[in-house]
């Protein structure tokens, strides 16, 4: 048994990364693929499915160069085709099951790709530098599958693997949720973040503040803080650290239960892939292997007595007995930096610094921690307890009747808790599904055709659902809102009317035009 | 004693010539046993030369303890008046006011009124100490011949009691020239002493042997009336005339004491308490004079120090309206004590060591302020600065070359900030140099928390602060301990504003300011402050004449400021250039700002308090020049002052928002920028607005937020602009219509629409301005775009 079994048992998905610029000679294919899920998939299968994704590349790129396919829908698959970096894409393939035919969110699906593919960067640097450093593609292999597999078993629920469906229309995947916070708390927590920067000694090291699972502050540019978001809330928030306890945050919603089949399927197909590849890359050897770190791996993170957070996941130091601190890397200016996390209660506190300012490694790094508890740990004591003085609790974003998502510039989200979507009728939920789709669509062709006009399509759909719900969607300036009224009554003025004051109350009125 | 003293000061030396002290030492012990004269002697300058400099001149260094030659010991009361070039934290300012007269009867000091007074056989002089100026001319008033143990005032300044003998008081009206005397009634009992008040239901209070005599005096009766006896055995008192405090001493040791406040609001009768005195040995029992007494205001509050000549301590005892507080002691290091409080400050000065301590007793610590200094003497004339000038020395010739002893057996010190030299007959004002303070200071936040206490001479203290400020930044100092600064300065501003509204309504009514003890007197006190402040700013402008030094500070100090001031506009001014938005309206911001500055400097301050726009102008702006490299320091001391100001609950002007934005757009410090504004940090203003328009340029979503604010502010005008210049002429035109903008000419959204090239959008605008401005159809806008648009629809059909 074992997650391979598990999955080619409920045929599920296949996934798989391979490199454009690999295996471009008659039996070499195989040197094409960095990755392939699940992986004990025979190699002639593996390679009928690469082999198909890259004729389709290969096709579309001759009408679209920029923009190749991004999608096939056949008759029982959807493959959701992203290119992660040049010439290298990430394919995965999903079944359509006779219930949710043409319901699974394309979208949805590519921003898993994105996802995981912006977290293995933030750790292990772009793969391009990976497979420069060494051209066998026996490191990147040895990374890749961990990696995904570890990411992968965030959607096992039970022993089935639970991809982003039409239930999840009402979240967006790559954003970052932030927490709304009054000028006075934002003060504070502003002088906590400068006090920060300005203890770490340095004059250019980041710092991200979350407060439960939601953002208070970044530093970092945007694309760094969404994967870092991601990844602390996966990982390193309280919810994430209480593994037991279940979240109310879209982006882990695993429980306890699938946490032991995870792992035991996780270690078992790891073994599985190991063979394979070490019988297919006899150039791996084994000290290589062993310094393969997971990111990733489940439970491996705690709370240390100073309240900054450890993990073993990276190894110990040889000298002391403390753990080492991860380095991370920054998409934008490639820099490397340690990942110091700290927590008190409910706040998380991510410290970047620069892996050049740090002369002596985990001492001088200890150093700058002592001094950031001296400088600032009073700060943020009070910090915490002014943010969770104006918390309004799990719900506190909910509004009653309505059901949303607002999304701003495709960066930051908003959304009803989880826990409210489910009370949607499937109905309402496959319409909303449906729109979106439209909307996405729509969006595409507006880019597209209207490259040189920075303004941002205008857009506004209302829907009417089989069982009678409004579903409704309206972009304007960047910004898009989606909403199910269940309980509205018949006309559409009154539909429009809702959103009108949602729009009004919540947006400060950039969905109310008329 | 003087051990105690010393090694004091030998500690201090020690820590700051150590090395010196160290080669001294080794040398002399190298030679020891055998001392001889002039041994050791290279390194005894060596050593001299570095203790006097770290006394900054102080006579508190005994050099002459270790001196080993004659030569070096001379030298050592130069030391203390090394000139006006010395450095203090107390001076006094040459000239003194002279109130020397022939057949001058000795001099008298009322401090009710603040008159030096000089009797003659038939006649009083009078000088006026405030406002302080060596120039005033004496009044004189007839009085009848006779002896005169004390002669004051009456607060109406209409007449003159002169105490006579041990029974007589004498009264004369200055006007009428009319008199009459007062007597005691009965032979056992004799006149200790005598004061005016302001008190409702007496004008007089004679002190005598046997209590105090409340007394009415009418000069149409030619009598005066006993109001009250307060009975009590008195064997000497102290009295003020700043805390309206008597104090009777009774009692063996003449250690309990009594005290009555006789203020504008009644009598109060302070509970009755006894002096701390410590015994050299079980039988012994020192008896307290009336010298060891002092009655000192400090910050409105009333304390009482006394001279404790065993412990060699200086207690002090406050008084509340139902108890008496004893608050600690302070350190003795003279048999001579006196005390002086200028600008809230307390000076103890330590005659027989001659220097004096300052302390500031605002919140009961009893650390000093500053070293033990001697007071210096500035301003002296030019032919006397060329060298130092020795105590010894005459400062005036015409004086019949009477020598200027500094803490001579002949300084009286007045109350509260004077000094009177009797032998000379010139009486000198205690000034405080509170850069020398200031500087000697290394703590920085409760440096600024001392100087923001400082009332007197308010704009040089500010700019004093802003300096320190200033540097405080420049020196990158952790951000935690310049914030702690800056609460200083913030919650002083908020505190003075306040403090603005209250000091008036207290000064209307002060009947009903009679709660307690503390609130009379804080609001009395306020007045005097005030009172003082003015007589300040006469006094300057009085001293201008005479060209001393301390003028010369002074101008050059307003010149600096002057010039600081000027630095900031032109520096903000050139940064609002660059913004063409609104060059206009910041600009004029600027001008006001400074027109405001210079007319708060012209008119005295009360306070010192620095306001958000003068920490932008004066310290932000100076330091976002002069600091190169990543402006995240200098923006997390901007968001330590925001919240600041916000926990005071002060509104902040738009232009330090203006500034940060700046500072964050230069480095391309977006992220944090947008976060700032998202939470309202920055609060939003049409100021804001624009500047993130200017920055638009570089970062599309600082545009989308200038966008957003512009619409929340309901800025319609420049947000439907905004959109048309942005292409989105259907939107602006929706909004338009929403919120009924007529303000925005058509054409811009027909040259938008025609920009597009769609002639079923150019015919939409069209139709909706014809509907929704009555009379576009006539304008010769509507008939050219109505041209084009034709033309434009048969060039389709063709």
């Amino acid at each position: 048994m074992g997650l391979a079994s598990v999955n080619t048992a409920s045929e599920g998905m296949q996934l798989c990364i391979f490199d454009l610029r690999r295996g471009q000679q008659e039996g070499q294919e195989l040197d094409k693929i960095l990755f392939f899920f699940p992986a004990d998939l025979p190699f002639a299968t593996q390679l009928s499915v690469i082999g198909l994704s890259e004729g389709l590349i290969t096709f579309t790129r001759i009408f679209s160069p920029d923009a190749a396919c991004e999608v096939i829908e056949a008759e029982r698959h959807s493959h959701v085709f992203y290119e992660a970096e040049s010439d290298i894409w990430m394919v995965m393939v999903v079944d359509k099951s006779k219930e949710s035919k043409a319901a699974c969110q394309v979208d949805a699906l590519r921003k898993v790709l994105k996802e995981v593919h912006s977290l293995f960067v933030l750790f292990h640097g772009t793969m391009r530098s990976m497979l420069e450093k060494e051209t066998s593609g026996g490191l990147i292999r040895s990374h890749l599958y961990p990696f995904i597999t570890d990411y992968l078993s965030d959607f096992l629920i039970g022993r089935k693997l639970q991809l982003p469906s039409f239930h999840d229309c009402l979240m967006e995947r790559g954003t970052v949720q932030m927490l709304t916070v009054g000028r006075e708390a934002a003060i504070e927590v502003q002088s906590l973040v400068k006090v920060l920067e300005c203890s770490a000694g340095t004059t250019s090291c980041y710092s991200l503040v979350l407060f439960q699972d939601l953002l208070v502050s970044t530093t970092l540019s945007p694309d760094d803080t969404i994967s870092l978001f991601t990844y602390a809330v996966l990982r390193l928030t309280p919810h994430a650290l209480s593994s037991g306890a279940t979240s109310w945050s879209y982006l882990q919603r695993t429980n306890a239960g699938s946490q032991v089949p995870a792992l035991s399927t996780i270690t078992n197909s790891g073994s599985v892939s190991d063979n394979i590849y070490r019988s297919r890359d006899a150039s791996l050897d084994q000290e290589n292997n062993c310094q393969v770190k997971r990111p990733l791996h489940h439970n491996r993170w705690f709370r240390g007595n100073d309240g900054f957070l450890a993990s073993d996941i990276w190894g110990t130091d040889n000298g002391s007995q403390t753990s080492v601190t991860p380095i991370v890397y920054l998409q934008l200016t490639e820099e490397r930096m340690y990942l110091c996390a700290y927590q008190h209660k409910s706040l998380t506190i991510i410290l970047l610094v620069p892996v050049s300012s740090i002369l002596n490694g985990e001492q001088g790094l200890s150093l700058v921690k002592q001094q950031v508890l001296e400088n600032a740990s009073l700060k943020m004591l009070m910090v915490e307890e002014k943010l969770s003085k104006g918390w309004g609790g799990e719900n506190a974003y909910h509004v009653s009747g309505y059901r949303y998502l607002l999304v701003d510039d495709e960066r930051v989200s908003r959304a009803s808790p989880p826990a409210k979507v489910m009370t949607l009728a499937k109905e309402s939920l496959l319409a909303l599904s449906k729109l979106r789709e439209e909307v996405n669509l729509e969006k595409k062709r507006a880019k597209c055709s209207s490259s040189e006009v920075n303004c941002d399509k205008e857009l506004e759909i209302c829907v009417r659902a089989k069982n009678g719900a409004w579903v409704i969607a309206r972009t304007s300036r960047g910004k898009e809102l989606y909403m199910v009224l269940e309980k509205a009554s018949e006309t559409l003025l009154y539909a429009a009317d809702s959103v009108e004051k949602f729009s009004n109350r919540y947006c400060s009125g950039v969905f109310s035009l008329d | 004693m003087k051990e105690r003293n010393t090694t004091s000061t030998l500690k201090r030396i020690l820590v700051n010539c150590s090395s010196q002290a160290k080669e001294y030492g080794g040398c002399v012990a190298k030679k020891v046993p055998e001392v001889e004269r002039d041994m050791c002697l290279k390194e005894f300058l060596a050593l001299k030369n570095c203790m006097q400099n770290v006394c900054l001149t102080s006579v508190f260094c005994y050099i002459k303890n270790f001196s080993m030659s004659a030569n070096a010991s001379s030298s050592q009361l130069t030391v203390g008046l090394s000139g006006s070039g010395g450095l203090s934290h107390a001076y006094v300012q040459y000239p003194p006011l002279k109130c020397n007269l022939p057949g001058s009867r000795g001099l008298y000091y009322d401090d009710a009124n603040k008159l030096l007074l000089s009797p003659t056989s038939d006649q009083v002089f009078s000088w006026k100490t405030v406002p302080f100026s060596p120039h005033v001319a004496a009044t004189a008033d007839y009085i009848n011949e006779g002896p005169v143990l004390s002669i004051r005032y009456s607060l109406d300044a209409k007449s003159i009691a002169v105490h006579r003998s041990n029974q007589e008081i004498q009264f004369f009206q200055r006007e009428t020239r009319e008199t009459f005397t007062h007597m005691c009634k009965s032979e056992s009992e004799s006149i200790l002493g005598f004061f005016w008040t302001d008190c409702p239901v007496c004008d007089l209070v004679v002190v005598k042997t046997s209590g105090l005599d409340l007394l009415t005096v009418s000069f149409t009766s030619k009598s005066v009336n006993l109001v009250e006896t307060k009975k009590l055995s008195v064997n000497w008192y102290v009295y003020t005339h700043g805390s309206r405090l008597v104090l009777l001493a009774s009692g063996m040791q003449c250690k309990t004491l009594t005290g009555f406040q006789l203020s504008s609001v009644g009598i109060v009768r302070l509970p009755r308490f006894e002096m701390v005195m410590a015994k050299s040995d079980a039988n012994s029992k020192p008896v307290l004079a009336a010298e060891d007494v002092f009655i000192i205001t400090v910050y409105g509050r009333i304390y009482c120090l006394q001279i404790d000549r065993v412990a060699m301590q200086l207690h002090s005892y406050r008084f509340y309206r139902d108890a008496v507080v004893q608050q600690g002691s302070l350190p003795m290091f003279s048999s001579k004590i006196s005390v002086s409080v200028v600008d809230n400050v307390l000076l103890v000065h330590q005659v027989d060591a001659r220097v004096s301590i300052l302390y500031d007793i605002f919140e009961d610590s009893r650390a000093p302020i500053s070293a033990p200094l001697p007071l210096l003497l500035r301003g002296l004339p030019q032919s006397h600065t060329g060298r130092p000038v020795n105590v010894g020395e005459s400062l005036d010739r015409n004086s019949s070359n009477h020598e200027l002893m500094f803490y001579g057996d002949d300084w009286t010190f007045l109350v509260p900030d004077l000094i009177c030299d009797v032998a000379s007959k010139s009486v000198w004002k205690i000034h405080l140099d509170l850069e020398v303070i200031s500087s000697s200071s290394s703590e920085v936040p409760s440096n600024l928390e001392f100087l923001q206490r400082r009332k007197l001479e308010a704009s040089k203290t500010k700019q004093l602060c802003l300096a320190i400020t200033r540097a405080f930044i420049l020196e990158r100092r952790p951000v935690t301990m310049v914030a702690k600064a800056i609460d200083v300065l913030v919650s002083s501003y908020s505190h003075s504003v306040k403090t603005c509204s209250n000091l008036k309504e207290t000064k209307v009514d002060e009947a009903s300011a009679s709660v307690g003890t503390n609130a009379s007197n804080s609001s009395r006190s306020a007045k005097d402050e005030s009172r003082v402040g003015v007589g300040d700013k006469s006094f300057n402008l009085s001293a201008s004449d005479s060209d001393d030094q301390s003028r010369e500070i002074d101008s050059r100090d307003l010149q600096k400021s002057g010039k600081e001031n000027l630095l900031g506009a032109e520096s903000s001014r050139g940064e609002v250039q660059s913004s063409s938005l609104h060059t206009q309206q910041l600009g004029l911001g600027n001008n006001q700002l400074n027109a405001n500055n210079s007319e708060r400097q012209d008119s005295q301050l009360t306070s010192p308090a620095i306001s958000p726009d003068e920490m932008y102008s004066c310290v932000f702006v100076p330091v976002g020049e002069e600091i190169v490299g990543d402006p995240s320091y200098l923006v997390a001391i901007i968001v330590e002052f925001l919240r600041s100001t916000n926990s005071e609950k002060i509104k902040v002007r738009p232009n330090i928002y203006v500034f940060t934005i700046q500072l964050l757009v230069r480095y391309e410090r977006f992220a944090e920028l947008s976060l700032l504004i998202i939470n309202k940090v920055l609060e939003p203003s049409k100021e804001v607005a624009m500047q993130l328009l200017e920055s638009g340029h570089q970062n599309p979503q600082m545009r989308k937020l200038a966008l957003d604010m512009l619409r929340q502010l309901s800025l319609h005008h420049d947000y439907v602009t905004l959109l048309v210049q942005d292409g989105c002429y259907l939107e602006a035109l929706r909004y338009a219509r929403k919120h009924k903008v007529t303000s925005v000419r058509p054409s811009l959204f027909l040259e938008a629409a025609l920009a597009s090239k769609d002639s079923q959008h150019l015919a939409a605008v069209l139709r909706f301005f014809s509907d929704f401005i009555a009379g576009f159809r006539n304008t010769p806008e509507y008939q050219d775009y109505f041209r084009i648009l034709n033309e434009m629809n048969t060039g389709l059909a063709v």
